[in-house]
């Protein structure tokens, strides 16, 4: 080894040490962080995290930009992905107080043999709404995670929470480096696309709930590698794997699998393209052009025929945002969507930045590729622009004409902040490899720095100026965009999340009772109850979450705190106990006090610890059925 | 250098499965994974036949599909899918039955079993 390869290689090692030392830190920094009672993840975040996370993010692009082998740097990208999608498991007790609570407390009951046959159990009331059932995707997440659950021999608690980081921080960045591979992309820029798939907020959200659709995207991005691979390729075995990921996709989420499966038949239609557009041309673009409509159709349409297999689904077509909402509003939803509601511009900025410059280079390159014909990924990138396209196309269908959806139709954003994380990456890339032929083509003046003593000051300065671009500036610039974009991924403003004393509480509860027993409690406390005993168990019973009744009852409750709602609640739920929980930072001090010094007066007797829970924070209160 | 001759050593070895003996240690995971959850329910236990179990199969998976691509990638397509077979072999059980103790350790056998099978086919293709 050349004795500058060898000082080379020691720096290399040096700085991947410096790195891992970083992120242990940062690890470290975000345990201190963990609160028993917080909002948003920034409130107690430590303050040296946010400095010690962009000096890591900025010392792994150095990393990257060297030639260290590929699986290394991909394993470092990993570590740092996973870092980034575990804000909510690490610093909060329960996650993010969102859909992945409600999913854990669905799968609970798989992972308590609560239920048989899947979460909705035979019989159901049609073939239809027992085929949407048997796919729903919480059927999946749920074998997989009582699997996990069971092999380690830990509480689904715990597999849940760490479920989906843990899945996305290792998948994604090599879907990403996967997919800017099959796109003829330099293995550097690669790597790059493998890193700021991160630096995409929603992207990031999503990796950090446990949640079905975050395992649908996962399975979405490989199938849309597989999609570009068989563009390369047309092997017949890719084809397969496209597939098997759709369904894989398809069984973890609808929206995932109708995208992968709307893309499925895009990919199709261009390999259809290329072998007729010799003989019949004009046939091939009219095919195609009809293929880009079905596809794009195909995922507003399924929301509508959703209401065949679930009686919960009444998504329509409607005009009836435009004549509700001002023009104004119209066009900030066409072009912002979701962001023109109250977001700050620095939140918008962070989450169109990527998109907006993948756009811009897909034009571009589309442009380039018009005086090269015979680019031998010139197919790629059509394919790629024009599913960037359908998902744009389609987004603004659901969010302007279409109303009551299921679901936000916000999570399009993840599909392409996909395809975009490759185009950025190449975007940026070709600006560093521009920078770095140019200072290479001024090599004799620049091979050391004793040289430099020789060059004019113009020249020095231009010298200078390029070296710190290269070697400083990218790195910082793109270092700093993955640390701030984690500002817009989590979110600043959030209700109370699952406390410590809620959890201790419910757990107490669950662990001393053991007869059939009732809890009347808040929608908070409901979550953290859940997330213990699952939903809607018989033996321990919370009411769901936007249960009326069970509304009624805590109102009522909190009214008249005295044994006859009680009596009355084990009644509805063939129970034995009922516990009246209440909370002060909930209720408010004042309500918290007057509720407390009734049901004192009211003789119920205060449960488990006589001074509450949590410091006094939260009151249980039961009553037992003579 | 080293890490990766070592790497490559340990996947040509379990790949060779020669007289099933990583079969045979994959069922055996599959046993103190079924004896850990009914007697021990040690988490340090689960961990070391989650591994063991992880590294057969994910490999067998790797060789039976993803010959082609490199070291890193091959295992990774590996792991995922076997991650994606678990699930989907869990979730039919858990639709037909549920996923007890007993329902894993079938689910497990299973897919041991389809691996280390599929392994012996491509491996047998090729050298024919």
């Amino acid at each position: 080894m050349p004795p500058s390869e060898h000082g080379f290689s020691k720096f290399l090692r040096i700085s991947e040490i410096l790195y891992l030392f970083l992120v242990a830190l940062s690890f470290y920094l975000l345990f201190l962080s963990r609160a028993g009672e917080a909002r948003t993840v920034w409130e107690t975040l430590h303050p040296f995290f946010f400095p010690t996370l962009f000096a890591t993010a900025s010392l792994l692009v150095i990393i990257l930009l060297t030639s260290e082998k590929v699986a290394y740097k991909l394993l470092l990208v990993i570590i740092l992905s996973f870092l980034l999608h575990s804000l909510f498991s690490i610093v909060f007790p329960a996650g993010d107080l969102s859909g992945q609570q409600i999913v854990l407390g669905q799968i609970r009951r798989v992972f308590d043999n609560k239920v048989l046959h899947g979460l909705s159990g035979w019989p159901t009331a049609t073939v239809q709404v027992f085929i949407f059932e048997m796919f729903r995707g919480t059927n999946l997440q749920a074998a997989l995670s009582v699997i996990f659950s069971r092999m380690f021999s830990i509480d689904i608690f715990y597999v849940h929470l760490f479920f989906i980081p843990v899945l996305w921080g290792t998948f994604i960045p090599v879907a990403s480096f996967l997919t800017a591979k099959a796109m003829g992309v330099d293995e550097k820029a690669s790597v790059l696309a493998s890193l700021l798939v991160s630096a995409f907020p929603y992207t990031t959200y999503f990796g950090a709930i446990s949640v079905p659709n975050s395992l649908g995207f996962i399975f979405f991005f490989y199938s849309l590698y597989f999609m570009l691979k068989h563009l390369s390729t047309g092997d017949s075995r890719t084809t397969y794997w496209i597939l098997i990921f759709s369904s894989f996709s398809f069984l973890s989420h609808y929206l995932t699998g109708i995208m992968s499966f709307s893309l499925l038949f895009l990919t199709l239609a261009f390999k259809a393209y290329e072998g007729e557009k010799e003989s019949a041309l004009i046939n091939a673009r009219i095919f195609l052009v009809v293929s880009f409509v079905v596809c794009v159709s195909l995922l507003p349409l399924s929301f509508i025929y959703m209401r065949f297999f679930s009686s919960t689904s009444n998504a329509v077509f409607t005009l009836d945002k435009f004549y509700e909402l001002p023009f104004k509003e119209i066009i900030g939803l066409f072009f912002l969507g979701e962001l023109v509601h109250g977001f700050d511009p620095k939140t918008i900025l962070l989450v169109i930045v990527g998109p907006a410059l993948a756009f811009l280079w897909m034009i571009y390159q589309l442009y380039r590729l018009r005086r090269n014909p015979n680019d031998k990924f010139r197919i790629h990138i059509y394919f790629l622009f024009t599913a960037f396209l359908i998902i744009l196309v389609d987004y603004r269908i659901l969010k302007l004409f279409m109303s009551e959806l299921p679901l936000n139709e916000e999570r399009l954003w993840v599909f392409s902040d996909f395809i975009a994380a490759p185009f950025v990456a190449l975007a940026i890339f070709s600006v560093f490899s521009s920078l770095k032929t140019f200072l290479e083509a001024k090599s004799s003046l620049t091979i050391t720095v004793a040289s430099l003593k020789t060059l004019s000051k113009g020249d020095f300065l231009h010298v200078l100026g390029l070296l710190l671009a290269i070697n400083v500036l990218i790195p910082v610039l793109l270092g700093g965009w993955i640390t701030f974009s984690l500002s817009a991924a989590y979110p600043k403003m959030a209700p109370l999340q699952t406390t410590w004393y809620e959890l201790e509480a419910v757990k107490y509860i669950e662990e001393n009772t053991h007869e059939k027993y009732v809890v009347i409690c808040d929608m908070w406390t409901i979550f953290a109850g859940e997330m213990i005993v699952g939903i809607v168990n018989p033996s321990a019973y919370y009411f769901r979450e936007y249960s009326k009744i069970g509304h009624d009852l805590f109102v009522n409750m909190s009214r008249d705190p005295s044994p006859q709602w009680m009596l009355w609640s084990m009644n509805y739920t063939n129970t034995k106990v009922a516990y009246f929980v209440i909370s002060e930072p909930r209720l408010g001090t004042e309500e918290f006090s007057s509720i407390l010094f009734k049901a004192k007066e009211n003789d119920l007797q205060v449960y488990g610890r006589p001074e509450g829970f949590g410091n006094g924070k939260l009151y249980v209160f039961s009553y037992r059925k003579e | 250098m080293g890490d990766s001759f070592q790497v490559h050593k340990l996947e040509k070895f379990i790949i060779d499965d020669s007289r099933f003996l990583f079969t045979l240690t994959s069922y055996v995971s599959i046993l103190i994974t079924f004896i850990n959850l009914n007697t021990l329910k040690s988490s340090i236990l689960g961990v070391v036949a989650f591994v063991l179990y992880f590294l057969i199969n994910g490999i067998f998976l790797s060789h039976a599909f993803f010959e082609k691509e490199d070291a890193f990638f091959r295992l990774m397509f590996g792991v995922l899918l076997l991650i994606m077979l678990l699930g989907f072999v869990g979730w039919l059980i858990m639709i037909i039955y549920n996923l007890d103790v007993p329902e894993l350790s079938l689910v497990l056998f299973i897919v041991t079993s389809f691996s280390s099978l599929i392994c012996k086919r491509v491996k047998n293709k090729n050298a024919a």
